[in-house]
This record gives structure tokens, C-alpha cells and sequence, in this order.
């Protein structure tokens, strides 16, 4: 054996220091983003990536000035909503095509398919155009309706898979004890693919949060905007005050980030266990 | 188990059960419903509806008449058309490949390389995927800012001299944007391969090591090939996710200067909501959506692509 540092192997360590410094490179413009946040009027336009004295000075301000916390309900509200309804849509749909293999189904599954490659930018238009009909424009159901529509078949492809890896002779035993499909459904089937459910809630939270282009188009009034657009307006606000703009958009991204390093061992888990796989 | 077992009622005998099938054959199609009624309505309308409107144009007396390709013929005939188009093959052709090399190193050496530090570094190299996008696109705008952008000034110590923004140049506006992409993304291409290797059989791994293969040979002759279903869904999705490309240059560059950074979403953007041109932008949407299931059905037919791969969206 050769020196160890740090527990590590000489090839280790070296591996340990390259990935490490890639991921310097990697964090710079979220470092650069706190940074400029926590810069004072005259530091806020050295080109460089730190200055010295840091100020919170940014956060106050915009925190006391704008109307933050709003932004943040709005988001909350349409991607809560999303999920659940994601969850619960595509989950009953796997069930009738992986357990209960009712006749047809797999033709309805295959059509539905079709939705994932459908891009998002070729929908806005005549989402738009929709939503106005409806009423829906500014509405949080304008957002989540379309949102659940896009989300679910992706959430059906993986929770499909998980029920088709369960073992057959479960659903036989229901069966056979009595169980209505709905029983079987809520009682057997679902705890079993609790993983997927939890991956599929976690990737659809975050992918719902940052969506941005429908939502620019549906929430027009400042009350309805969700947090992904109003760094936009804030960005004209601010023009001349970078500090405070960053500071905006600091307390916009950390809490999804902090979110995600909370769930991440969970998320990465669904992953693993075959969420990956078709 | 036993949540099964007390969740039917108490007292059934064997004569009393029904089978899944049968008599409640009719209503158990109600599970089907939710999610055909979302398709129907979100998705399968609104593509009727594109089709019917890129057929159409509304005329000066704001009636609509069927004019058959005429708004292709027109927008074939469009300059900015070609732009997009070149834009979204150099986006594809760059980003995709980037991505999956370096996200695949990435994995690679986390996988098999650390033990304590593997969340750590999982998680980390994500996090540009989770940070909003308009908050990733406003950060880069600042760092390639001329003169007090950190781009410039760093860039110098390299030797590398920017005379202009880049975002600002004509020639280089699309690479610049390209790189935001590629920054963004590679976590999630790294996490993808992540998953592939640690599913990838032990055994394999020890037999190849035993033959002598080792290190990128190894990785080469073996990891790649055994890779090639996770490379897959990632093509998959990095050519619908290059179609659906619209945050970045919306909040960048709006596509400019001069069209030079025009993509599909912004120009539809531009043609339906802008100018108002709802045939011209249904048009488009038309041509998005015939370029996606095209190059999707190519991939499920030539490579054996299946499309249980994961949805990318921004």
C-alpha cells in the first residue's frame, strides 16, 4: 500500500481532484450569481468573479420592495396541482394497460406515446388560442390542464414499466381474495410502485417549476406570473442595479436547488431502479 | 399483503367473487378516461387545430380561405425560415454529442472512481438542471457582458481576446447561446449515465478487467456498446428538447442580432404572438411537429429507439 490521503488511493485522489475541478468550473455562474448579489453599488460591475465587502444589503431591498412571496404562491399552487393531478391520471392509465390488460389499451397507450415528441414550442400557439376560448388565460387551470396533459404520458411509461416488473402472482392474489380493480388499485398496486410515484412527482415538480414558455404566454397579469417569468420584467427594472436584480434571481433559484438536494437521494434511487430503462 | 386482505369485505365466499372481467368489463375503462380526456383535449385538439390553421389565411375582410400550401410555399420562401433551420442543426449536432461526452466522462468517474463523495458530486453536477432557466439565461448574459462581464476578462489570461460581445456578434450570437445549453444540460445527461453504469452487471465489468482491459479501453470495447440504450434515449430526447429550444434565446438574444440566433420557438413566438400571424406561426408549429415525429420514427426505425426514454422539457 501506498500513502493514503484522506482514505484515498494516489489514482483515487487524483480523480477526486480532477472531478473537483471541474466542478469549480462548473459552479462558476452560480457562484458569479451570489456573488453579484452580494455586492455593494460600487464593487457591483468589476469584471471579476468575487469582491470584497459582501453585503445582504441587495436581498433586503428587493425583498421589502417587490411583491415576492406572491410569485412564489402562484408556482406553488400550479405545480402542486400538476403533480397530483400527473400522479394520479397516469397511474390509473398504467394500471387498466399493465394489470388490468383490458382490450384496446394498447393502442390508447401507443397514441398517448405520441405525446413525448411533440415539442412544446409547436402547442403555444394553439394552446393560446384555447385558453382564451375557455376563459382560461390568467388562470391557474390554463397552466395546469396543458401541464397534465404533456406530463402524464412520460409519468405512464415509467409507472407502466414498475407495474410490469411487480410480481404477476400480487394482482392474481387480490384477484382471487375479492378485490374490485379499484381495491386492487389503491390497496396493492400503488404501494408497490412507490418508488416511480416518488421519481415521477419529483422530476415533474421540478420540470413543471421551470417551464417558461407557456407560461409567458398565459399569465399576462402580474398577479398570476409564476416565478420562472418575472426575472424577465425584473430584468428592465433593474437595469442599472445589477445587485438587486441577482438578488432577485438568487431567491428564485435557491429554493428549488435546496429542494432538489433534499429529495435527490430519493430521486436518484427511482432512477436506478429502472426508471431508466425503456 | 394483509392491507389486501382486510381491505375486502369480511365474510365473502368463493361464489361471491368476480372476476376483473365481466360485468364490471364497462366501468373499469373509467381508468382509461382522465388521461385520454387530457390528451384529447391539450394535446390531440390543439394539433387538429394548427393543421386546419396552417391551411388557411385570414384575408383582408378578416375571413378565413383555404389556401391550400400556400403559407408553406411562403415560408419556405423565407430567409429567417433557413436561418432557424441551420441554427437548430448546429444546436442538435453540437449540443447532443458535447453533452453526452462529457456528461458520460463525468458519470464514468464517478461511477467507478468514488465512494464517499458519489452523492456529493451526483448532485452537484444536476444542479444547473434545477436552477430556472431564466435565471441561468440572465446570469450568462452578465458573464459575457462586454466590460464588466467576467467572460472577457478572464478569457484574456488564456490568451483568448473577445473583441465584442458574443452574444452581440452576428457570426457567434448561436454558439454563445449553445454553450448556455450545454452548461445547463450536462447534468442531466450525467445522471442518465449514472444510472447506466451502476446497472451495468459486475460480472461484466470483472471478466473485461481480468482479460486485461482496462481503463478507456475498457470504457471503449465494453462500457460504450453496453451504454448504447441510455445514448439512445438521450439522442431521443436531445432532438426534441433542440426543437422545443426557446428560453435561452428568448431571454438572451430574442434571436438577434439580425435573426442570427433564430430558432423555432422564438420565431413562432415572433410570428403568432409579435406580429400576430397566426397561419404563418400554425405554419411552423405544422413543421415542428412533422420534424419531431419524423426524426423520432427514424431513430425507432434505424437505431431501435424506444420511446420509454425520459421527457425533457424547459
Amino acid at each position: 500500500m501506498t500513502t493514503r490521503i484522506a482514505g484515498l488511493e494516489p489514482a483515487n485522489l487524483t480523480v477526486h481532484l480532477g472531478l473537483g475541478l471541474v466542478l469549480l468550473l462548473w459552479m462558476v455562474p452560480e457562484a458569479y450569481m451570489v456573488s453579484i448579489a452580494m455586492r455593494a453599488p460600487e464593487t457591483v460591475f468589476d469584471p471579476t468573479l468575487f469582491t470584497w465587502p459582501l453585503t445582504f444589503d441587495n436581498f433586503v431591498t428587493v425583498i421589502k420592495d417587490n411583491p415576492l412571496p406572491s410569485f412564489f404562491l402562484n408556482s406553488l399552487i400550479v405545480t402542486v396541482a400538476t403533480v397530483i393531478l400527473v400522479l394520479a391520471v397516469s397511474s390509473l392509465f398504467a394500471f387498466a394497460v399493465a394489470v388490468l390488460r383490458l382490450p384496446g389499451t394498447t393502442v390508447l397507450y401507443a397514441v398517448l406515446l405520441t405525446t413525448l415528441m411533440v415539442p412544446m414550442a409547436s402547442l403555444v400557439l394553439p394552446l393560446a388560442i384555447l385558453l382564451k376560448t375557455f376563459g382560461w388565460v390568467n388562470r391557474y387551470v390554463g397552466l395546469i390542464f396543458p401541464y397534465v396533459a404533456l406530463g402524464a404520458p412520460f409519468a405512464v411509461v415509467i409507472l407502466k414499466a414498475f407495474m410490469e416488473d411487480a410480481p404477476k402472482e400480487l394482482f392474481e392474489a387480490a384477484r382471487v381474495d375479492g378485490c374490485t380493480p379499484w381495491q386492487t388499485f389503491i390497496h396493492v398496486t400503488l404501494p408497490l410502485v412507490r418508488p416511480a410515484l416518488v421519481f415521477v412527482a419529483i422530476w415533474q415538480f421540478i420540470v413543471t417549476w421551470n417551464e417558461f414558455f407557456l407560461a409567458l404566454i398565459v399569465m399576462t397579469e402580474n398577479e398570476m406570473k409564476t416565478v420562472t417569468i418575472v426575472p424577465m420584467q425584473y430584468s428592465g427594472l433593474y437595469m442599472a442595479n445589477p445587485g438587486a436584480l441577482f438578488a432577485i434571481l438568487t431567491i428564485i433559484a435557491l429554493p428549488l436547488i435546496g429542494l432538489y438536494v433534499l429529495v435527490q437521494r430519493a430521486f436518484v434511487r427511482g432512477l436506478l431502479a429502472g426508471a431508466v430503462k425503456g | 399483503m394483509s392491507q389486501t386482505l382486510t381491505a375486502s369485505p369480511a365474510g365473502r365466499t368463493l361464489a361471491e367473487i368476480r372476476p376483473h372481467r365481466g360485468r364490471r368489463q364497462g366501468t373499469v375503462y373509467l381508468f382509461l378516461l382522465p388521461a385520454t380526456a387530457f390528451f384529447i383535449g391539450f394535446v390531440a385538439y390543439p394539433i387538429l387545430w394548427v393543421f386546419d390553421e396552417s391551411l388557411m389565411r385570414a384575408g383582408s375582410d378578416g375571413v378565413r380561405h383555404f389556401v391550400g400550401l400556400g403559407n408553406y410555399l411562403a415560408t419556405l420562401q423565407d430567409p429567417i425560415f433557413w436561418l432557424v433551420l441551420r441554427n437548430m442543426a448546429l444546436w442538435g449536432l453540437i449540443t447532443i454529442p458535447v453533452q453526452m461526452l462529457i456528461g458520460g466522462l463525468i458519470a464514468w468517474f464517478i461511477e467507478r472512481h468514488t465512494q464517499q463523495w458519489r452523492g456529493f458530486f451526483r448532485t452537484m453536477f444536476f444542479l444547473p438542471v434545477v436552477t430556472s432557466v431564466s435565471v441561468v439565461s440572465l446570469v450568462w448574459a452578465q458573464i459575457y457582458a462586454p466590460y464588466y462581464g467576467i467572460a472577457q476578462n478572464y478569457l484574456q489570461v488564456l490568451g483568448i481576446t473577445m473583441t465584442d460581445s458574443a452574444l452581440g456578434n452576428p457570426a457567434t450570437s448561436i454558439y454563445a447561446l449553445i454553450v448556455v445549453n450545454i452548461w445547463q444540460w450536462t447534468g442531466f445527461s450525467m445522471l442518465m449515465y449514472v444510472a447506466g453504469i451502476a446497472n451495468l452487471p459486475s460480472e461484466v465489468l470483472d471478466a473485461a478487467r481480468i482479460d486485461g482491459a482496462r481503463g478507456m479501453r475498457l470504457a471503449g470495447s465494453v462500457v460504450v456498446p453496453m451504454l448504447a440504450p441510455v445514448t439512445k434515449s438521450l439522442l431521443l430526447l436531445g432532438i426534441i428538447g433542440t426543437l422545443q429550444t426557446f428560453p435561452i434565446v428568448q431571454l438572451m438574444t430574442g434571436g438577434g442580432p439580425s435573426h442570427s440566433s433564430e430558432v423555432f420557438g422564438t420565431d413562432i413566438f415572433r410570428q403568432s404572438f409579435v406580429l400576430g400571424d397566426t397561419n404563418t406561426g400554425a405554419t411552423l408549429s405544422v413543421i415542428v411537429l412533422a420534424l419531431a415525429f419524423g426524426l423520432t420514427l427514424a431513430q425507432i426505425v434505424f437505431l431501435g429507439a424506444r420511446l420509454g426514454g425520459r421527457r425533457a422539457a424547459r
